[in-house]
């Protein structure tokens, strides 16, 4: 999962981005505000950390343009500022959550998690699809209830489809989920992880949509 | 225990004084203005009616002697008559003695005189004929001339004396309702609570309460800023020390969580550092809150040169990391008033900015000069200086340069700026001429 993350302090940034790392999921760190309301909107991240500090620009004005400009991907703000007047501010604007530093990791993977899984409409922690189950904190998939082993790019890429279970996903947005900034892309890549998720988990899970990109079912289809 | 002076009873005792005093004034006037025209009219009928006495005698003397007059008036008893005809007593008043009221001399004058008569004092016209053989005598009880006259002071004074507790309660009300916008401010006042700054309203208030008005407003206007200076600074106090303590968890968390070796020894190191400047932070704090309790540190004579020396020596190893060359160009002693560690603390901050914002292998200068006026410390370096807007920022709390990856607290200039003023000494901030960077001038006053 690719999400961004705005803070300008540089231990903090480093931090939080080694600690998301450890946690899978890819991370672009932005230090100020400019510069994060021009990623928001230019790239698709599943969410964003944002501070509030940021300079140039606020992290609150960043949060109240990328929504004017319809970017409704769910931000959690991590920020110093805990006066109940600037959390309901944070949240009115358009905040998912609101996180005073300092923060644990793992709670704040956890809240990205979910944010992300309710901004796809999953009420449920784990994702299902057919036969197959996967679990975004475990990192784990089963199949019919056995271990399936992935490597960490099939995972994300699974991950990816699932989150956008029935819908068509381009090459580009796939691999635009499945790496960050300064990440090598080989061609065909895209096309060698579907190859071996279907080795894996079954050849009718992820359908190819010639021409598109690809889509998984979320149920087995109906064979005559 | 004092009570304090109120305001309205000044204004009342001195409103009645006042017009008990004029009264007073008018009442003794008034008195001896009636007295004196009181008693020529009298006197003027005493002499009216001895001369009707002496002319009757004189035309027709008869010897019917100890007649006498029936008393006619009520005042009569108060008024007495004799007549004498050749040393005899020819007619008197019934109230009047047998002697000549006035009694004998060698020589009989003509005129007024007062006598005391059976423990009565009256007031006698002696008069005689023109053959000097008929001697008249008139007299008033001078009892009556004051009973008339206090009966006249009596009736122009009695509504004066009556209205007074009247006029007392009217200007007790005047006064109460000429004040009562004083009151009212004071009411006003009482009925805020302690929080409530905003300014207080001046419409309607009378002209001489303007002033007070809007030395009260000023004040609520400067405490208000003092306090939301103060709310800012925790705000942003709290936002700076959260920072590198959520750093310093975020880093050992990665660190405990990671496998690689390499990237474990990143992130301790990034611990220490947090933990570093956290510490530098809470210095900053402390000494700034040390500052601004007021207490105003004792101030003795403090050789300079030596100061700027161990300044540069505590951060010449900082300098070295960075390949940067630093130099100290102080050729005499200097003398100035201060406190050390102060005047430590303020060269500190400046020579540890400069070297950490100016470039690896750049230059920092300190340099020390004494002319007439005082004595220069000039801080300069070659890194990318301020612009006009920075310059002007510097004094915010916590404002830190932008697109720098130094980790300042934005304390520094602050804790400058106190430990200046508590010299006064006066900063100057701009670009160095020699080295290009930012430059920095302390002005400190000779001893």
């Amino acid at each position: 999962m690719r999400i961004l993350l705005a803070e300008d302090d540089a231990l903090l940034g480093d931090g939080l981005r080694a600690g998301l790392r450890q946690q899978g999921f890819q991370v672009d760190w932005v230090r100020d505000g400019d510069a994060a309301e021009r990623e928001l909107l230019g790239q698709p991240y599943a969410a964003a950390v944002l501070d509030l500090g940021l300079p140039r620009k606020d992290g609150m004005e960043v949060l109240a343009a990328i929504r004017r400009a319809g970017q409704t991907l769910p931000v959690l703000v991590l920020t110093a500022r805990d006066a109940l007047p600037d959390r309901i501010r944070g949240l009115d604007v358009g905040a998912d959550d609101y996180v005073i530093k300092p923060v644990d990791l793992d709670e704040l993977a956890a809240r990205l998690r979910a944010l992300v899984r309710r901004a796809y409409g999953q009420p449920q922690e784990r994702l299902t699809a057919q036969d197959i189950v996967l679990d975004p904190a475990a990192r784990s998939v089963h199949k019919a209830g056995e271990p399936v082993s992935l490597a960490q790019r099939e995972f994300d890429l699974l991950h990816a489809l699932m989150l956008n279970a029935g819908r068509v996903m381009s090459r580009e947005q796939l691999e635009q989920q499945m790496y960050s900034w300064g990440q090598e892309v080989e061609s065909n890549t895209v096309e060698v992880h579907i190859h071996h998720l279907r080795r894996k988990l079954g050849p009718e899970l992820i359908q190819t949509v010639r021409g598109v990109g690809y889509m998984l079912r979320r149920a087995v289809p109906k064979t005559q | 225990m004092t009570r304090p002076h109120s305001l309205q009873g000044r204004l009342l005792a001195l409103v009645l004084g006042l017009v008990v005093s004029a009264w007073l004034a008018t009442a003794v006037i008034t008195y001896l203005d009636v007295r004196h025209e009181l008693g020529e009219l009298l006197d003027g009928h005493l002499a009216q009616a001895a001369a009707l006495l002496v002319a009757q005698q004189g035309g027709d003397i008869e010897d019917d002697h100890g007649v006498d007059a029936p008393t006619l008036h009520r005042y009569a008893p108060k008024v007495a008559f004799q007549v004498f005809h050749e040393g005899r007593l020819v007619s008197r008043s019934a109230n009047a003695p047998a002697s000549p009221m006035i009694a004998p001399q060698e020589r009989f004058q003509t005129g007024f005189k007062t006598e005391v008569i059976d423990q009565a004092t009256w007031r006698v016209f002696a008069a005689h004929g023109a053959e000097g053989d008929v001697q008249v005598y008139v007299g008033e009880q001078v009892d009556s001339r004051n009973a008339i006259l206090w009966a006249v002071l009596r009736s122009a004074f009695w509504p004066a004396v009556a209205a007074l507790p009247l006029l007392a309660l009217a200007a007790w009300w005047a006064v109460r309702r000429g004040v009562a916008p004083l009151r009212r401010l004071g009411q006003t006042l009482r009925e805020r609570n302690a929080e409530a700054l905003h300014p207080v309203s001046a419409e309607n208030a009378p002209a001489e309460m303007l002033p007070m008005i809007e030395a009260l407003n000023d004040l609520f206007a400067r405490i208000e800023s003092l306090m939301e200076s103060e709310r800012r600074f925790t705000a942003d106090a709290a936002h700076e020390l959260r920072t590198p303590i959520a750093a310093i968890r975020a880093q050992a968390q990665v660190a405990l969580a990671e496998p690689d070796a390499a990237q474990r020894a990143h992130a301790l190191n990034a611990t220490l550092a947090g933990c570093d400047r956290a510490t530098r932070l809470v210095e900053q704090l402390l000494t700034l809150a040390r500052l601004e309790a007021g207490a105003a540190p004792d101030l003795a004579e403090v050789e300079l040169r030596a100061v700027v020396r161990q300044v540069a020596a505590e951060i010449a190893p900082l300098a070295d990391q960075k390949q940067q060359h630093l130099e100290v160009d102080a050729a005499q002693t200097a003398r100035v008033r201060g406190d050390a560690p102060l005047l430590a603390a303020l060269i500190r901050n400046l020579v540890d900015n400069a070297v950490r914002y100016t470039p690896a292998r750049g230059r920092v200068k300190i340099d020390l000069a004494e002319d007439q006026s005082g004595v220069n410390v000039v801080v300069e370096d070659s890194g990318p200086g301020l612009n006009e807007a920075e310059i002007k920022r510097l004094g915010e709390r916590f404002f830190r340069v932008l697109g720098t990856e130094h980790s300042g607290s934005g304390l520094g200039w602050s804790i400058v700026e106190r430990i200046a003023s508590v010299h006064k000494a006066q900063l100057e901030v701009g670009r160095s001429n020699s080295l290009g960077g930012l430059s920095i001038r302390i002005r400190l006053p000779l001893p």
